[in-house]
């Protein structure tokens, strides 16, 4: 039959038909995808509530057969150490605070410095075109990189180069590899374009004639910057904080490059149990694992959709 | 005191000059209007005047004193902006209490003139609304509030109507004369609207392209404009214009064009017998009759109730307006009578627009 025959009737049962076929494609394609993604996350979870005899049973069991918190409870043990054996203690006792503690430092203290630089550099760019036309695309492409290129170079630096430098200089050895001042420098840098390019968006939403009108009644540049322009993109600073918080959080090749073992972020924590050393300790590995995911899984959903905003590369306006 | 003494300012743009060398006297409590089209330097000059923008050359006087080198907030003035701005993180009180606080006046005086600003433009029911509760007249109220409570001894304002719809555009109008007579301070105001201009202005600065092309009080301006820009940018509908030249015979002056003929008023000068002049007349000017002398055909009426006007054909291929009285009846395709009132007509020159009578 062809189109011009169809009454009106049948031609519009065939588009609903059509229709739907199409709708169902199209959910069976998204549905198989987010099994593959999801997947692994559900193997993890899984995994955390078992017992050590079931992490690699054939056939493997999707659910353990009698869930136990005896990973977490592991993970979360303060076990008792001797202050001058505190490093190896902590490394025996698969303990969680550690690397928790330093993860938490770290990435704060470095999203919370990238913030404070990025919303001054993209307040320049966005109001005194600091850089040209196209400054804001070249920052992007910084992190184009990989950063296995920067690793590398970056170690050289952290533990040749400066500590030679100082000590021949000053008479000190100063060296950043394993510090806390290193690795919240690496993570400053890194995550300072997205930082840059998420404040611009937001700050080119705040019309130029709301400063000029502050100027006009008296107010200095400082001013208006702190009593018109922050205010205003107080919320786009707090979803691209917990962004670049995000970024460090899951961050794992810089870190386990340019520390270990004095300071030790949770996804290089994560990598011990792999190693030779330690055995494959699926079970405390996977309760981790766990743990490392739920605050991204809640940050990620909060921010989800400002992100969209922040990422639209200017082309979506409210 | 807030004269404005403008002194061969210029603003350039990279290459691209949007004025090129205006000097104005403003005078004290003067409401002053600049006036053009989109691109002609109003706002870049008011810009300049508030400090906003740094001017390429020239200098700016207020009140006796050079404020080239000043910043904004050292000028006193006031200024609305097109967009208002508004901040919209401050509730109404805080946004007109703004200028007060960065000058660090007591919390009991910043109360006490907020709310007497507030009254001034009776918006005491909004001071603790957040502007995006306001309506768009509300909106306005609330940016000149802000602005009067600095006491500027100038006002500057862009475009501060053009958000607003017809009918409160009309209303603010009246309300800024009457505002701008009991303040008794000096009000610059840019605008493209002509009905803004010539309802609320003492004086009217006209600018095209960079440049001052008249500056008179709106009467002036409508009745003896000094180019053809101006003739043409004021008046509802636009001037007609006709190409032509003019005669002198026997000491009758005579505008002729091919198939039209105008006797002049006598005092047009006769140096300009021979001369290729514009002729320009109002559309209330040409008078549609049947004791007229010109043919014409009717193309298009627009009644606009007190009047109508009549696009027609006057034979040679030139259109033209005129606007008769509403009980007229003319329809479109119908043949008409024309002739132009003979006082009521003006002379520029072909080259330059200038007015020549």
């Amino acid at each position: 039959m062809t189109a011009a025959t169809l009454n009106p009737e049948q031609a519009r049962a065939r588009r609903i038909r059509r229709e739907r076929v199409r709708r169902i494609v199209r959910h069976a394609i998204l549905l198989s995808w987010t099994a593959i993604i999801v997947f692994p996350i559900f193997w993890m979870i899984s995994t955390s509530f078992k017992d050590t005899g079931e992490w690699v049973t054939w056939p493997p069991r999707w659910l353990p057969h009698a869930p136990t918190l005896h990973n977490y409870a592991q993970i979360f043990a303060f076990s008792s150490m001797d202050p001058s054996l505190s490093r190896q203690a902590a490394e025996q006792a698969f303990s969680i605070w550690k690397g928790l503690g330093d993860a938490v430092l770290v990435c704060t203290i470095a999203a919370l410095l990238a913030l404070l630089l990025g919303t001054f550099l993209a307040y320049a760019i966005s109001r005194f075109n600091v850089g040209g036309k196209y400054f804001r695309y070249t920052t992007l492409t910084i992190r184009m990189i990989p950063p296995i290129v920067v690793a590398i170079s970056i170690l050289i630096y952290y533990a040749v180069l400066i500590p030679y430098a100082t000590s021949a200089l000053f008479g000190t050895r100063i060296s950043l590899f394993d510090t806390y001042v290193g690795l919240i420098l690496i993570y400053t840098v890194t995550t300072l374009p997205f930082v840059i390019w998420m404040m611009l968006t937001f700050i080119d939403e705040v019309p130029y004639t709301l400063e000029h009108a502050a100027r006009l009644m008296g107010a200095g540049r400082i001013t208006v910057i702190r009593r018109v322009v922050l205010p205003l993109v107080a919320s786009g600073m707090v979803v691209t904080f917990l962004f670049v918080f995000i970024l460090n959080w899951a961050e794992f090749l810089l870190a386990l490059t340019l520390t270990h073992p004095e300071v030790t972020t949770l996804t290089v924590l994560l990598n011990k149990f792999q190693s030779a050393s330690e055995g494959r300790l699926y079970g405390p590995q996977a309760a981790i694992g766990t743990m490392i995911t739920i605050p991204v899984v809640v940050l990620g959903i909060m921010i989800q959709k400002h992100l969209v905003k922040g990422f639209s590369f200017g082309t979506i306006r409210r | 005191m807030a004269q404005i003494s403008i002194e061969d300012l210029v603003k350039t743009f990279g290459g691209y000059t949007a004025v090129s060398g205006i000097n104005l006297e403003i005078r004290d409590g003067e409401f002053l209007i600049m006036v053009g089209p989109s691109g002609c330097g109003k706002t870049t000059t008011l810009n300049m005047i508030s400090g906003l923008e740094m001017p390429t050359n020239g200098r700016i006087v207020i009140g006796g004193t050079v404020v080239n080198d000043l910043e904004p907030g050292e000028r006193g003035l006031g200024m609305v902006f097109q967009d208002l701005a508004l901040f919209p993180h401050m509730t109404v009180f805080e946004n007109i209490a703004f200028g007060l606080r960065i000058k660090k006046v007591p919390d009991d005086e910043v109360r006490a003139r907020v709310n007497a600003a507030a009254a001034a433009v009776h918006i005491q029911a909004l001071l603790d609304k957040l502007p995006r509760h306001c309506s768009g007249g509300e909106s306005q109220r609330v940016a000149l509030a802000r602005t009067i409570v600095t006491n500027p001894a100038v006002f500057l304002m862009d475009e501060p109507l053009s958000s607003l719809d017809a009918k409160l555009r009309v209303d603010m109008r009246t309300e800024l004369k009457s505002l701008h007579k009991r303040l008794g301070a000096t009000f610059v105001y840019v605008t493209h609207d002509q009905a803004e201009a010539m309802t609320m202005a003492d004086r009217i600065v006209v600018m095209s392209k960079g440049r001052v092309e008249q500056v008179g009080t709106p009467l002036e301006i409508y009745n003896r404009p000094a180019t053809r820009f101006v003739a043409g940018f004021f008046g509802m509908p636009t001037m007609n214009f006709l190409e032509g030249t003019v005669e002198a015979n026997d000491g009758a002056r005579r505008f002729r064009m091919a198939g039209l003929e105008h006797p002049l008023p006598d005092a047009v000068p006769a140096e300009l017998a021979g001369r290729m002049v514009v002729l320009g007349v109002r559309a209330e000017h040409v008078l549609v009759g049947d004791d007229a002398a010109h043919p014409g055909t009717a193309q298009l009426t627009e009644p606009l109730g007190d009047a109508t006007l009549v696009h027609f054909d006057s034979g040679q291929g030139i259109r033209l307006v005129a606007k008769i009285g509403p009980a007229t009846a003319i329809q479109p395709g119908s043949l008409l009578k024309f002739r132009f009132a003979s006082e009521s007509c003006h002379l520029f020159a072909v080259e330059d627009g200038a007015r020549l009578f």
